[in-house]
This record gives structure tokens, C-alpha cells and sequence, in this order.
């Protein structure tokens, strides 16, 4: 009988337990957010620093995947905030954009290809496909077939640099498509033949050779001062407008001057 | 309470859990299949037959997949189409020569273990192989994208045979030749395992009754042995070709993961060119199943991957039947 007490007694400790746990852990919210990976740097800074003033208020789950991907997923309710790195689109329909920052596109080739200028024309034929050869493009140390490194279908940023680089011509399906940013850095790294596109946050880190295009070198400077074209937007993004938690994370990013302190080190605020 | 859990099963009592045991098993199984059956059935019904064709002239699989996630939650019809033969075509071409070449690989080295190598060696190989075998694909993955990739891209591949096929596709390094080597690397040693245990349990009086009637040792290796050892060698072939049909993180990682149907006709170049699998596609865009069409699309590559499965072992028992007579327990 005592071997059935005892364990009676343990059931209901446990019991009181499991209730306890998650009353005390409920006023922490979660935001959760998955999108684009080029502004992932800047999301993931942001939110640590929005945990740190705002302590034991909100947790973050951040996943990558692609601007799409978050589109996707906060239209079917899975995630609270979508990081997108494209402008809005006509199908983006029942949701709101709050654009963060502004960033570079910068062409980007192998270091040991100096390439230092490109015009809107030449960005077109090479990323078209119709300049197939390094040796059809002035400037450029490489030699052979132009390896084209691209991103997935669900990359913002391609769609803005098809946008507002390319004058809306698709980059050609001969492209080989990386899931990130960071991969794509990584395989013009590798391959001296390649050329791709990243965001500026990318292309400062010096590992790469940024492309200038039509005169204006592609930094965050020249991005700051308005000189160099091609740009786009961040944006958080969120089913019908944004609400509790979400909104307050996005009003802080606008707001506050920490956030724009951080935006500030890589990105462009919006002004 | 306790006490009665302590004493003895009764017999009746045993068969009837240890039998509920089973029938869960296979009722998940069944349950598992019509689950990926359902969500595989959207897009099938849009194309009918043609879902395992090509793609129709002037649209490609990778636009077919970009328009699926980028008409997302509220998906029209007309997002469904699917042409999945590039991703058919690229499993088949990466799984068949692995498979073959790891077969005759592994016959000749179980041989060679079991029956000419020194006792001390074998001592060593067969625990070295066992293990080789459980190496997670991933590590192969790894090594693959980090060492062989680059090493084809910047030695193997020469600016002639790139600017050959330029106008069709980029040749990285990545592509079939890097996923042929890996994935033979990755399965051989699982049939070895197998194979060199079905011929250790050949009794070695069968052998050496052989070699008593006047045959030579090799000739008794071969048409005693190796001959009982047949059904073993069928199933090590069957369990080696499911693995490779199912790589999937390997795959994605060094195939160069392009919707690409590699062309025969650009001759030896097409070893080189990319291509992605079944599994490979289900890793490469699990992250938009938030798009119903597209994560339709993959449940059907799962559903087709599952029936190459029954196939596989259906296959592989109705080759086994004949080669039953003399047949030892692999």
C-alpha cells in the first residue's frame, strides 16, 4: 500500500509541476519569423538588441528560406513576421509591408578578377546569357565561359535586382541557384570564372570584387549618398497589420535610436 | 500492481501483445504510404501521365517550382503542373552506375577477404568495413563539396568542354561524376558486409568436396561459393540500391542541385553536368511547403520514391526464388 501512496504523491507532485511551468513561461511572447537571407544579418542583430532592453518580454526564432518562403508562411499563419527583400508584389495581397532598411545590389566577381565598371547594357547581356565569354566584356581579367551563380526563385533579392538593375530582364536559367547569400558569396570565392550579385552587407566584407556599375563603385557609402542605383528595400512583413508583440518590435525598429544604430553599421536607414 | 507486471508472460497473454506489436507496425506503415498518397493526389490529377514526362517545350521543371511558390497559399490550378522527369531521369543515371560498379567491386573484395586474405587482415577488414558502412552521409557530403567539387572544377574540367556546352549549362565541378564516385564509395561497403557473411557460411565441406573431385581453389570459389552465396548478393544489391535511391542530403550537396536532365550527347562532358534526384529535390525545397502546390509536388516525389521501394523488393524477391536450391543464410 505504501509503494501506492508514494507513488500517488509523486504523480500529483509532477502534475503541479507541469501546470506551474508554463504559467510562469507565458509571459514571455515568442515572434517567430522566417524570409529572406540577405536581411537575416540584420534581423538576428536587432532582435538581440531588442531582447536586451526588453528583457524577459519576448523570445525570437528567426529561420531563413527566402523572401517567398516568408511570404508563404506568414499568409498561412505559421510565422508572425516575414523578412522580404523585394518590394511588394501585386500577389502580395492581405498583407503589410513595413520597409527597415535600404541596401545595395552589388555585381559581384572573383577577386582575381578586376573587373571595376559594368553598364546597365553589359549587366544585361552577361546575366541574360547572351555574353557567354569573359573575353566579350571589357575590363575583365578572367578568361573562358562566364560561370553565372544566381539564387533560388525565392531569393528577394534576385527578384529586386531583375527589378531594378536588369530593367525587369530575367537572369538567365543557365545560372546556377544558391539557397543564400552567403553561399552565393562563397562560390564566386571559389570559381574565378563566376560572377553574381549580393547585398552590399556581402560585398563589404572584402572577399569578393565588387562590380561598379554604370561609374558608381557598389559600397554601403554610395548607397548612403544616393549615387549608386541599385538599390532596395527591407521590409517586415505582416498578415493585415501588424499586432501586439510584432508591432512593437516594428515600431522600435523605426523608432529607436539603438535600431538605428545598428541599421546604420551595414545597411541605410529609412529616412 | 507492480508484482503482477513481475511474474512470467503466459503464453496467450504473449502472443497477443507481441502480434498487436506487429499489426501497429504495419498499420503504420500502410498508414504512412496513404497519408503521402493523399497529399500527393493534387498534383498528380492536374497532368495525369505527363507528370513523369518532360517538360513541355518553352517552360522548364525550375520555372514550373518557382511558379508554385510564388503563387503560395492561394494556389490556381494552373500552378500544379509538374514535369518530373528531369529529377526521374537524374536518379536513375546517378543510382544505376553506383550501384553496378559497387557490385563488382564488392563481389571481388569479399572474395578476396574471405577466401585469399590472410587471417590477421581479415580480422581487421571485416569490423573496418562494418564500420565504413554506418559513416552518415553527410561526412561523405561534406568531403565531397570541400575536396572533390573543387578538385573537378579546377582540374578535370577543361575550358573546352565548358565553353562546348556553354550555351546549356554551367559545368562548376558539381554534377554527376562527384555523386557516381560518393555514392559507389557510400554503398559498397554495406555490400560487402553482406556478401563477405554469406560466404563465410558457406560449409566449407561443400568447397572442399569440390576441390577433392579435381577443381582448381578458384574455380571452386567461384562455382561453389559465389554460387551459394547468389540470393545474398541479390539482396545486398537490393538494400544497396534503396540506400542510394534515398540519398538525399549527399546528393543535394554536391549534385549541383539544378532541375537539369544531363545530355548523353554531349558525350563524356555529361558525367560533368548537374542534375538533382527525387530525395535531393525533397531536401533542396522543403522550405517552401508553405506553397500547397509545391509542397503537393514533393509528397508525389516521396510516393514515387516509396513505390521504387516496393519495386526494388518485390524485384528483388522473385530473383531470389530460383536461386533458392542451394542457398546459404546471408
Amino acid at each position: 500500500m505504501t509503494r501506492i501512496r508514494r507513488l500517488s504523491a509523486a504523480l500529483v507532485a509532477a502534475g503541479v509541476l507541469g501546470v506551474a511551468a508554463p504559467a510562469g513561461a507565458s509571459a514571455i511572447t515568442t515572434i517567430t519569423i522566417s524570409g529572406a537571407t540577405a536581411s537575416y544579418p540584420l534581423v538576428n542583430l536587432l532582435a538581440q538588441k531588442y531582447v536586451k532592453v526588453h528583457p524577459n518580454k519576448v523570445k525570437f526564432r528567426i529561420a531563413q528560406g527566402g523572401a517567398q518562403i516568408g511570404i508563404n508562411d506568414v499568409k498561412a499563419g505559421k510565422v508572425t513576421i516575414a523578412d522580404v527583400s523585394r518590394d511588394p508584389l501585386p500577389t502580395d495581397t492581405g498583407l503589410t509591408f513595413y520597409p527597415i532598411a535600404r541596401y545595395g545590389i552589388c555585381i559581384i566577381t572573383n577577386k582575381s578578377n578586376t573587373l571595376s565598371n559594368l553598364t546597365t547594357a553589359q549587366a544585361i547581356s552577361i546575366f541574360t546569357g547572351k555574353t557567354r565569354t569573359w573575353s566579350g566584356v571589357p575590363g575583365a581579367t578572367a578568361t573562358g565561359t562566364i560561370d553565372l551563380i544566381s539564387r533560388t526563385s525565392v531569393a528577394g533579392v534576385l527578384t529586386s535586382f531583375q527589378t531594378n538593375l536588369l530593367e525587369g530582364k530575367k537572369v538567365s536559367s543557365l545560372a546556377a541557384e544558391e539557397a543564400s547569400e552567403g553561399l552565393l558569396r562563397q562560390q564566386v570565392e571559389n570559381d574565378p570564372s563566376s560572377i553574381g550579385f549580393v547585398s552590399n552587407y556581402q560585398s563589404d566584407k572584402g572577399t569578393v570584387n565588387a562590380v561598379g556599375l554604370n561609374g558608381v563603385a557598389c559600397n554601403r557609402s554610395t548607397v548612403v549618398s544616393g549615387q549608386y542605383s541599385g538599390t532596395a528595400r527591407f521590409y517586415e512583413v505582416t498578415k493585415g497589420n501588424a499586432t501586439g508583440a510584432a508591432l512593437a518590435f516594428i515600431g522600435w525598429i523605426k523608432a529607436s535610436s539603438a535600431a538605428r544604430k545598428i541599421i546604420s553599421t551595414q545597411w541605410v536607414p529609412i529616412t | 500492481m507492480l508484482d503482477r507486471l513481475r511474474q512470467p508472460w503466459q503464453d496467450n497473454r504473449a502472443e497477443r501483445s507481441l502480434g498487436a506489436v506487429a499489426v501497429l507496425i504495419a498499420v503504420g506503415v500502410v498508414a504512412m504510404v496513404a497519408f503521402v498518397a493523399v497529399h500527393a493526389w493534387p498534383t498528380f490529377s492536374h497532368d495525369g501521365l505527363s507528370w513523369l514526362g518532360p517538360a513541355p517545350k518553352g517552360t522548364s521543371l525550375e520555372e514550373q517550382i518557382a511558379t508554385m511558390q510564388a503563387t503560395g497559399v492561394n494556389a490556381p490550378a494552373a500552378a500544379y503542373h509538374l514535369s518530373a522527369w528531369p529529377l526521374i531521369y537524374g536518379t536513375i543515371l546517378c543510382t544505376v552506375p553506383a550501384v553496378l560498379i559497387g557490385l563488382a567491386v564488392a563481389i571481388l573484395s569479399s572474395i578476396f577477404i574471405v577466401e585469399l586474405a590472410p587471417g590477421r587482415l581479415r580480422r581487421i577488414a571485416i569490423p573496418v568495413i562494418r564500420l565504413l558502412a554506418s559513416v552518415p552521409s553527410v561526412v561523405y557530403g561534406l568531403i565531397g563539396i570541400l575536396v572533390l567539387v573543387p578538385f573537378v572544377g579546377n582540374h578535370l574540367i577543361t575550358a573546352s568542354e565548358k565553353t562546348s556546352v556553354q550555351n546549356t549549362v554551367e559545368l562548376t565541378g558539381a554534377g554527376l561524376l562527384v555523386a557516381i564516385v560518393i555514392l559507389t564509395v557510400m554503398i559498397t561497403p554495406i555490400m560487402v558486409a553482406l556478401i563477405c557473411e554469406a560466404l563465410v557460411s558457406v560449409p566449407s565441406s561443400w568447397r572442399e568436396g569440390a576441390i577433392a573431385l579435381g577443381v582448381n581453389p578458384v574455380r571452386a570459389m567461384l562455382a561453389v561459393s559465389l554460387r551459394a552465396a547468389r540470393p545474398a548478393i541479390v539482396a545486398a544489391a537490393v538494400l544497396a540500391t534503396a540506400r542510394a535511391l534515398g540519398e538525399a542530403i549527399m546528393i543535394s550537396m554536391v549534385s549541383g542541385s539544378r532541375d537539369f536532365a544531363p545530355r548523353i550527347s554531349d558525350g563524356l562532358t555529361f558525367l560533368y553536368e548537374p542534375f538533382r534526384s527525387l530525395a535531393s529535390a525533397i531536401v533542396d525545397y522543403h522550405e517552401g511547403i508553405g506553397a500547397p502546390a509545391l509542397s503537393s509536388a514533393l509528397y508525389a516525389f516521396a510516393l514515387l520514391l516509396l513505390f521504387s521501394a516496393l519495386v526494388l523488393s518485390v524485384g528483388g524477391y522473385l530473383i531470389k526464388l530460383p536461386l533458392r536450391r542451394y542457398q546459404v543464410r546471408g
